[in-house]
C-alpha cells in the first residue's frame, strides 16, 4: 500500500503538470502552423534544427505548434481546415494553383502593408499580385515545374549524349531499350505529376501563354487546334517510345531512387527534385558529389513546331501566409509576422539554397559563400541559363474543376483510353460548367 | 375494472437504461446520417455552415444527377461491387475453410497456420498498401521474378485499366481472410463436440458432418460475417489509397475514394460528397437486407 503522503505528492504532481504549463503559457503567444515538409528529404533535419528550433530559442515568448504534411495529404488538409473554418495562424502556400481557395475566399491577409520595407530586399516578382489580387505570401524563389535530368555517365556508356532536339531523343530510343532500360522516368502515379512537370511545358512551347489567357477569358477554347496540338504531341511521346505507361505505376517518392539506380538515362520532374539527390547530414546521398558531376540538368529538347523555344513552365515559388482571422494589431499578429519574416529571411533562404539548390528571392544572399554540391551548382548555373523563358503551369492558372479533367485525361491518353480530342472536349465541358 | 398503467416501474426502468445508448446512437450515428442527407441536397462548398456570409442553396437532387452522369461514379461503383463479391464469396468461404481445417485438426502445426493467415489482419492498412504497391510496381520484385523466366515480360498488372483491379482484389483477399478465420474458429469451438462424435459413430462422413451439422449451426455467423464483409467492402479506403490512390486514371477507384476526392481533392464539393455517402449507406442497407432474406429462407438453426 502506498503511504498517504506519497499519494498526496503524486496527486500534487499530476495537478501541477496540468496547470503549471498553462500558467507559463499565459505569458506566451501560441502560433499554429501548417507546414509543408518532406520528412524524408536529406535537408529536413537541418531545417528542423536551424530554422524551427532556432526560432523557438530566439523567440521564447512565442510557442509554435507545427503540423508537418507533404504532397496531397497537405493539400487535402488545407481544404478540410478551410471548409471547417479552422485554418492555422500561419500556413505554407502557393501563389495560386492549389492554394487558390486561400487566396480567393479571403482566408489569408495581404502581407504587403504589414511587411513594409522588409520586401525591399527581395526580387521584384515577390510584389506581384497573387491569385487573390494581393501579396498573400512571400515567394522564396521562382520554381520551374519542368526539368529534364540526364544521366550523362549512363548515356556515354551507351555511346549517346544529351539530345538537343526531339528527333535526336527519338533516335536514341532503340539503343536505350536494347540495353534493357526505360527512356524517361516519371513518378506519375499521382495525377498532378504529368500535367505539372511535363504537359504544362509542352503547352508553353506549342500553344503559348497568350492562347491560355484567351481561353481563361472565354475568347478561345480548349478544343482549338493550338491546344489540341499540345495534347497530340504528348500522345506521340508514347507512340515514339519516349514515355511508357509504366510511369503511371511509379510512385512520386519511388522515382528518384529508380533514376539513381540507372533504370533510365532521363528523368522528368520539377527543379525541386535536386534536393532529393544531394547528401544529408550524415553524408548519405542518392548521388554522391562525384556522381552528381555526371548528372546534367536541362529542359526537354526542342519540340517540332514550337512557338516558344527553350521554355519551361514555372511559377513564383512557395512561401508562408497568415490567416485573415488573426486580429489586426494583436500580439498574435505580431508573433505570426515575426515567424513569417524568419521563414522568408536570409537564414532560411540560405539553407534552402544549400540543401535544395533553390535560387533565393532575396537579393542579399551571396551564392559563392556556400559549400554547394555539384548538382546544386548545376541547377543554379547551367539549368537556369538553359531556360530562356517561363510559361504558365496549368494548375496555377486554372481552377481545379478545369485542370482535373486534364490531369486524368493525360493518364487516359497514356493508357490508350482517350484521344487528345476527347480530353480537349472533356476539359472544355468542365470549363463551361465552371463558368456557369 | 382497474385501468392498466402504461408507465409501470419496470417500463420506466427499461427506458432509463436504454436512454444513454439511444442518446449516443443518435449523436454519433443517426444525427450525422440525417445531416449528411440534408447536405447532399445542397451546394455547400465549405465555410461556416450557419453564417450569413456564406449561405448555401438547396438544389434538390442536383448532386445525385451530377453523380450518376459522372463516369467515375460508375467505375467506382463497379469496383466496389467486385470488392463485395471477393469479400463475400472469397474471404468468407476461405476463412471458413481454413477455420474448419484447423478446428478439425486436419493439418499439423495448426497454431502456426492460424498465425500466418491472421497476421495480415493486424498489420496497418497503409503499410500493407505500400508493401504491395512496391511488390507489384513495374520495377518491383514481382516484375524481377517474372523476368527471370521471360526477360521480355512487362508488368501491366497495376497499369492495364482492364485488369488493374485484380491485384487489388488479391490483396484484399490476402489481408482480411484471417479476420473471418478467427470468427469461424471461435464459433466452431462453441459446437458441442459430442454432437459431431455421435454423428461420426452413426457413420456420417466428414462431408455430411460439415453439411448437416456445422454449416446449419453457423448460418447466423455466416450472415454476420457477410454483413461485416459488405459494410467493410463499401467502406474500403485506406488500402486503395495507399496501393493505387485510385489510379491509373481513376480506374481502381471505389466509392469511398471517389467521395474523398470529391470532398477534399482540389476544389471541395461537400454537397456531392455527401450524396455519394448517402448512396453508400443505401447500397449497404440493400445488400444487408438481401443477405438477411437469404438467411431466413435457407439458413439453419443454431440450436
Amino acid at each position: 500500500m502506498l503511504k498517504r503522503s506519497t499519494v498526496f505528492l503524486l496527486t500534487l504532481l499530476v495537478i501541477a503538470s496540468v496547470f503549471v504549463p498553462v500558467t507559463f503559457a499565459q505569458d506566451k503567444t501560441v502560433v499554429t502552423v501548417l507546414n509543408y515538409m518532406d520528412l524524408t528529404a536529406p535537408g529536413t533535419q537541418r531545417q528542423l534544427d536551424e530554422i524551427w528550433y532556432q526560432f523557438s530559442l530566439d523567440n521564447p515568448d512565442i510557442i509554435v505548434q507545427r503540423e508537418d504534411l507533404f504532397l496531397d495529404a497537405f493539400h487535402n488538409k488545407v481544404e478540410a481546415y478551410a471548409a471547417a473554418d479552422k485554418l492555422p495562424d500561419v500556413m505554407f502556400m502557393w501563389p495560386g494553383g492549389r492554394s487558390t481557395t486561400l487566396h480567393t475566399n479571403g482566408l489569408v491577409k495581404d502581407l504587403e502593408p504589414l511587411l513594409g520595407d522588409f520586401l525591399d530586399d527581395y526580387q521584384a516578382y515577390v510584389r506581384a499580385p497573387q491569385a487573390g489580387g494581393f501579396v498573400a505570401m512571400i515567394p522564396s524563389t521562382i520554381t520551374l515545374s519542368h526539368a529534364f535530368y540526364a544521366n550523362v555517365t549512363l548515356l556515354e556508356s551507351l555511346g549517346l549524349s544529351v539530345p538537343e532536339t526531339y528527333e535526336e531523343l527519338v533516335a536514341m530510343v532503340p539503343t536505350i531499350k536494347a540495353a534493357g532500360l526505360d527512356v524517361v522516368l516519371m513518378g506519375a502515379q499521382d495525377d498532378w505529376v504529368i500535367q505539372s512537370c511535363l504537359f504544362s511545358m509542352i503547352v508553353g512551347r506549342l500553344t503559348g501563354d497568350e492562347k491560355l489567357e484567351e481561353i481563361l477569358a472565354g475568347n478561345a477554347k480548349f478544343t482549338d487546334p493550338e491546344f489540341v496540338k499540345s495534347l497530340e504531341f504528348y500522345a506521340k511521346l508514347y507512340d515514339d517510345g519516349v514515355l511508357s505507361s509504366k510511369i503511371m505505376n511509379t510512385g512520386y517518392g519511388e522515382v528518384k531512387s529508380l533514376f539513381a539506380a540507372g533504370r533510365a538515362p532521363f528523368l522528368i520532374d520539377g527543379d525541386w527534385a535536386t534536393g532529393d539527390f544531394i547528401s544529408d547530414e550524415e553524408g548519405n546521398a542518392l548521388f554522391s558529389p562525384s556522381e552528381q558531376k555526371g548528372i546534367k540538368m536541362t529542359i526537354f529538347p526542342a519540340i517540332p513546331g514550337e512557338i516558344n523555344e527553350k521554355t519551361s513552365s514555372g511559377v513564383p515559388g512557395v512561401g508562408y501566409g497568415m490567416s485573415s482571422k488573426i486580429e489586426a494589431g494583436s500580439a498574435k499578429e505580431e508573433a505570426a509576422l515575426r515567424l513569417i519574416k524568419w521563414l522568408s529571411g536570409k537564414k532560411f533562404q540560405s539553407l534552402e539554397l544549400e540543401t535544395v539548390g533553390t535560387p533565393p528571392s532575396r537579393t542579399d544572399i551571396d551564392l559563392t559563400q556556400f559549400p554547394l554540391e555539384p548538382l546544386i551548382i548545376e541547377r543554379i548555373e547551367n539549368f537556369s541559363a538553359s531556360v530562356l523563358g517561363s510559361t504558365y503551369v496549368l494548375d496555377d492558372i486554372f481552377e481545379a474543376d478545369v485542370f482535373m479533367p486534364i490531369n486524368i485525361g493525360l493518364q487516359e491518353i497514356g493508357l490508350g483510353l482517350s484521344t487528345p480530342a476527347d480530353v480537349a472536349k472533356a476539359t472544355q465541358n468542365a470549363y463551361d460548367s465552371w463558368v456557369k | 375494472m382497474k385501468k392498466a398503467v402504461y408507465w409501470t416501474e419496470e417500463r420506466r426502468a427499461y427506458l432509463l437504461l436504454v436512454l444513454p445508448a439511444l442518446v449516443i446512437y443518435w449523436a454519433v450515428i443517426a444525427a450525422p446520417t440525417v445531416f449528411s442527407l440534408v447536405l447532399s441536397a445542397t451546394n455547400y462548398n465549405g465555410g461556416p455552415l450557419f453564417s450569413a456570409s456564406r449561405p448555401f442553396d438547396f438544389i434538390g437532387f442536383g448532386n445525385y444527377t451530377r453523380m450518376i452522369q459522372d463516369k467515375f461514379f460508375w467505375i467506382s461503383l463497379k469496383n466496389n461491387m467486385y470488392i463485395v463479391l471477393i469479400s463475400v464469396f472469397g474471404q468468407i468461404p476461405l476463412g471458413f475453410m481454413f477455420a474448419y481445417v484447423l478446428h478439425r485438426k486436419l493439418v499439423k502445426f495448426d497454431d502456426f497456420f492460424q498465425t500466418i493467415v491472421y497476421l495480415p489482419s493486424i498489420i496497418s492498412t497503409i503499410v500493407v498498401g505500400r508493401l504491395w504497391q512496391l511488390f507489384f510496381s513495374a520495377y518491383g520484385p514481382f516484375t524481377e521474378f517474372m523476368q527471370r523466366f521471360d526477360p521480355t515480360w512487362q508488368n501491366k498488372l497495376l497499369i492495364d485499366p482492364k485488369i488493374a483491379i485484380i491485384p487489388v482484389l488479391f490483396v484484399i483477399l490476402w489481408m482480411y481472410t484471417g479476420t473471418y478465420l478467427i470468427i469461424f474458429l471461435a464459433n466452431l469451438q462453441k459446437i458441442d463436440p459430442a454432437l459431431i462424435e455421435a454423428a461420426r459413430i452413426d457413420g456420417a462422413t466428414e462431408w455430411q458432418v460439415l453439411i448437416k451439422i456445422i454449416l446449419p449451426a453457423l448460418s447466423g455467423v455466416i450472415v454476420t460475417s457477410s454483413i461485416l464483409a459488405i459494410s467493410g467492402s463499401l467502406r474500403s479506403f485506406g488500402l486503395l489509397f495507399a496501393l493505387t490512390g485510385g489510379n491509373p486514371a481513376r480506374r481502381t477507384s471505389v466509392l469511398a475514394l471517389y467521395m474523398y476526392d470529391t470532398a477534399f481533392l482540389h476544389s471541395p464539393r461537400y454537397g456531392m460528397a455527401n450524396a455519394i455517402s448517402v448512396v453508400m449507406v443505401v447500397l449497404s442497407l440493400i445488400l444487408i437486407i438481401i443477405v438477411n432474406t437469404i438467411e431466413k429462407k435457407f439458413g439453419g438453426s443454431e440450436d
